[in-house]
């Protein structure tokens, strides 16, 4: 259960991270967005293209190299295209359906077609196959009580970090109050003088670079591949129920716990055999947290039926 | 065992630390037209939502003709014959007037999937009697020329107007009115005021919340006064008024 | 008279699409047609089943797969089959139509214990449960490698329904060089769907009928008007979850073999975009929707394969899937009324 325990840890951070980006767009947009694995790959997808090396035509089609720029400024830059990416999905899309007064089932759906669009766009133009990031292979080393390769050790310490830098921009920074207000308030009249419109770009930009950064942990944990995004959406919306919907908090401890749990499970005597069946446990979970303990672990009550 | 039709025990209900509703004891009798006042905050609503078994309560019994419907769900409730409006209006938009209103008229067994399957003629001809009830009630309400324009359609009065249709077709014996005059015009609330007195008059019990002082003072038979969730007047209209603590509470305040 | 435009419309579309199959292929026209008939009637009764719930009742289900997957697999588990790694045979079964009627009602029973988390739950989270649900079972039957079969899947089933096709079927299609258990599978399906239409009109127009769309317009409404809302979106639940489920049963016969990769989310997705472009809410806006969706995945796939030169095929199938999600984004922004549907009754200010 300690070799599960390891494991769980990096998929929680991974989960954890891409919870928070999720929790905070619906708490401030009341959008449910079946496109978030999407950008969660894209932070993959750029990185891979960015660092992989020249001469290597890893990329479908064998129409685009690599650039073979250096790990780090290939994530970094992967993480602002990230966030570019969701400023113009709010500017060329969501935006004008607001403005529109399009219902939240209509944009829900909306979601899940861009969502289904861009996946299988990566499937033609990027990673038709499973790829990895030019990373040298590393011995595992014990950390406390629990065994991972060093690389694996930085994601989880970094992926802590930005928890904590998100928690401290939440609560300190004038824009980070505006948006709790926007979210706790459940209304977008304007906040403390800044344009309610700027406010929801801003948690469109922010929610992005967090789920491209998830995207970037998870393809240096485990790989990177078209639809990794939509393979852990399920989990991550556990996540984001299991801590309670529209906190950040919640869903920073929710996200973690989901991944230990799924990762945990499979040393369970019951789950001996069933591998495959580890997700449907999470599945389950949050089915059982949103019927019976709707605002989660931390959420305050709020009307959900 | 006594004269009163709904009987409220020592009902509290507060959201997180704030006390929303804490009465010790209120009773409604049967075929009076009682008005439920206070200001914002008061608890109004809230009491309606309990009464109605909208919302749980925290503590305390209701009991409605003498049966205990603390834990009731609303549609039992309203079963029992007690109906009630909403604040903020709550029509079938995408549903015809008279289609609302057929809905609220028909009965359980005329909505159960084995009868529409069949479609027996027994159920053609409810239907025929149902429809002609429904004008009937579209003629009361002057809405008779909105009969197929969808609910969505209507002004705002004119929604609270098939609301209070909906609420009146199947002859209830309690109708709990949730601020009916909230954003009506002076025209049209002088018309609902007098439809809410023949209602009581032909023998309706009526509770009604409403912030409308002057309308509130002109047909109400009781008035209760509600402020911080608690009851700190009850009685005839001119009583009320006279009232220094409703004075303090609430007119003095100068809201309205 | 408006209504009558919309009708015009629909029915030129449906057919000028049918005269792409001609025009665009060459070759066997009339197989590429009848291939894609039998899928629109397939997934058009799914629609059919999905526009009780979402269009009727506005139940925003996201697991529809699940209901045709507990059809298709309890149906075929109860014939003569063959599962798992070793095709391990199962010779002995219940006659055929006693083993569907139990699927539907096993479809229908999923979609009860599917619609009790939607006494509590409102849209999105009802979105979020349904799809999970589904995920759920899918993977569960992948697990349960025993008795379903597993990623091995089920096979050697169709004789269960082959054996009842009729002559004159194949006199039929030995002229045209068509695959005759797939048009019976076809012909059955849309049999199936004119017999379910024709019911759901009786139950759409009846008092039932009102009652659900009251339901999916306000819950509280209609529970303080005395109406049960729950066992409303129970029923509406078990009835779109049964033709569902015969839907489901279609699938896989029409396949030949049953996986449980076919009842991942996508297949979700396609029904719903189907539903979409035929008409929330109208009740013969499936069949036209269906068709027209499966004559541009068809055409699609052929185009994807000349563009496209060295991509395998799970790529290919990528462009078909680019193309779905472009069509549900663009009818929802657009047109969310789809071909048929009802202006007045859209579900788009739904919060």
């Amino acid at each position: 259960m300690i070799d599960q325990l390891g494991n769980g840890l990096l998929l929680g951070i991974i989960i954890s991270v891409a919870s928070v980006a999720l929790s905070l767009l619906y708490g401030v947009t009341r959008i449910v967005n079946f496109a978030h694995g999407e950008i969660i790959a894209l932070g993959a997808i750029v990185t891979l293209f960015l660092s992989g090396p020249v001469d290597s035509k890893i990329l479908f089609l064998e129409r685009f190299s690599p650039l073979g720029i250096s790990f780090a400024v290939s994530a970094i830059i992967g993480v602002i295209l990230c966030g570019v990416f969701g400023g113009l999905l709010e500017l060329l899309l969501f935006r004008p359906l607001r403005k529109a007064e399009v219902g939240n089932i209509a944009v829900l759906v909306v979601t899940i077609g861009l969502s289904i669009f861009i996946r299988h766009l990566y499937l033609l133009f990027a990673t038709g196959r499973v790829q990895n990031f030019p990373l040298d292979l590393e011995r595992r080393q014990t950390y406390l009580f629990i065994e991972m390769t060093p690389r694996n050790f930085k994601v989880l310490i970094a992926g802590l970090i930005v928890m904590i830098i998100i928690g401290l921009f939440l609560t300190f920074t004038r824009i980070g109050k505006a948006m709790r207000a926007v979210r706790d308030s459940g209304e977008l009249a304007s906040v403390s003088g800044i344009n309610s419109d700027n406010i929801i770009l801003f948690t469109w930009i922010s929610s992005s670079m967090l789920a491209g950064l998830a995207g970037i942990f998870q393809a240096i944990i485990n790989d990177v591949r078209y639809n990794m995004g939509f393979l852990i959406l399920l989990l991550i919306f556990a996540g984001t129920v299991l801590g309670g919907i529209g906190t950040s908090f919640g869903a920073m401890v929710g996200g973690l716990l989901i991944g230990i749990f799924v990762q945990v499970s499979v040393a369970l005597p019951f789950m001996e055999g069933h591998t495959e069946a580890k997700n449907a446990v999470a599945l389950a979970i949050m089915i059982l947290i949103l019927l019976f303990r709707p605002q989660g672990i931390f959420g305050q009550k709020e009307r959900i039926s | 065992m006594s004269n009163s039709l709904i009987r409220v025990n020592n009902l509290k209900k507060s959201f997180g630390g704030l006390k929303a509703v804490d009465i010790d004891d209120l009773n409604f009798k049967s075929n009076e037209l009682t008005s439920i006042i206070g200001p914002n905050g008061a608890g109004k609503t809230t009491l309606f939502d309990l009464i109605s078994g909208f919302q749980e309560e925290d503590n305390g019994e209701i009991f409605y003709k003498d049966k205990n419907i603390t834990k009731s769900q609303p549609y039992k409730i309203a079963r029992l014959g007690m109906v009630r409006t909403f604040q903020l209006t709550k029509v079938f938009d995408r549903m015809t007037v008279l289609e609302n209103l057929m809905f609220a008229g028909s009965s359980i067994s005329n909505d159960s999937l084995l009868q529409s399957i069949m479609k027996l003629s027994k159920q053609k001809k409810y239907e025929e009697l149902l429809q002609e009830e429904a004008i009937n009630v579209m003629k009361d309400l002057n809405i008779e020329q909105m009969s197929s324009s969808y609910a969505r359609e209507l002004s705002g009065g004119q929604k609270k107007l098939l609301e209070l249709g909906r609420s009146i077709i199947k002859k209830p014996d309690v109708l709990l009115l949730d601020e009916p005059l909230a954003g009506v015009n002076p025209k049209l609330a002088e018309d609902l005021l007098e439809i809410i007195q023949n209602l009581s008059n032909q023998g309706i019990t009526i509770l009604m919340v409403e912030h409308n002082i002057e309308a509130v003072m002109k047909i109400s038979e009781r008035v209760v006064v509600l402020a911080e969730g608690a009851l700190i007047a009850d009685g005839a209209p001119q009583e009320v008024r006279e009232n220094q603590k409703v004075i303090e509470a609430y007119l003095g305040t100068g809201d309205e | 008279m408006k209504l009558s435009i919309k009708w015009l419309v629909t029915i030129l579309i449906t057919i000028f699409s049918i005269y792409l199959v001609f025009a665009l292929n060459d070759e066997g026209p009339l197989r590429i047609l009848f291939n894609l008939l039998t899928f629109a009637g397939i997934y058009g009764l799914a629609a059919i089943g999905l526009n009780v719930h979402f269009g009727l009742t506005g139940l925003l289900n996201f697991g529809h797969a699940s209901f045709m997957g507990v059809g298709a697999y309890v149906t075929l588990l109860l014939i003569p089959h063959a599962a798992g790694r070793e095709g391990e045979i199962t010779e002995s079964g219940l006659p055929f139509l006693l083993a569907v009627f139990i699927g539907v009602i096993a479809a229908s029973l999923f979609g009860l214990l599917l619609g009790l988390p939607a006494i509590r739950l409102r849209g999105d989270y009802l979105a979020i449960v349904t799809i999970a649900a589904a995920e759920i079972f899918r993977l569960l039957v992948r697990d349960l490698e025993s008795i379903t079969g597993g990623v091995y899947g089920i096979i050697n089933f169709s004789d269960s329904l082959q054996k009842y096709r009729p002559i004159f079927l194949e006199n039929f299609v030995s002229n045209y060089e068509l695959n005759p258990s797939q048009i019976w599978v076809g012909l059955l399906s849309w049999i199936s769907i004119l017999f379910v239409l024709l019911i759901l009109r009786r139950l759409t127009n009846s008092p039932w009928g009102r009652a659900l769309r009251a339901v999916r317009e306000d819950e509280d409404a209609v529970r303080a008007l005395g109406k049960n809302a729950v066992w409303l979106k129970l029923q509406s639940f078990m009835l779109g979850a049964g033709i569902a489920g015969l839907a489901g049963v279609f699938l896989a016969f029409n396949y030949g073999s049953l996986q449980t990769t076919t009842f991942v989310p996508l297949l979700t997705f396609y029904v719903w975009a189907i539903m979409i472009l035929g008409g929330v809410g109208s009740l013969s806006g499936p069949i036209f929707g269906s068709i027209i969706f499966w004559v541009i995945i068809s055409e699609t796939d052929k185009l994807a394969s000349l563009i496209f030169e060295n991509a395998n095929g799970q790529q290919l199938a990528g462009v078909r899937f680019v193309l779905v999600g472009l069509l549900i984004m663009i009818l929802m922004i657009f047109r969310p009324s789809g071909l048929l549907g009802k202006k007045e009754e859209l579900l788009l200010n739904v919060k």
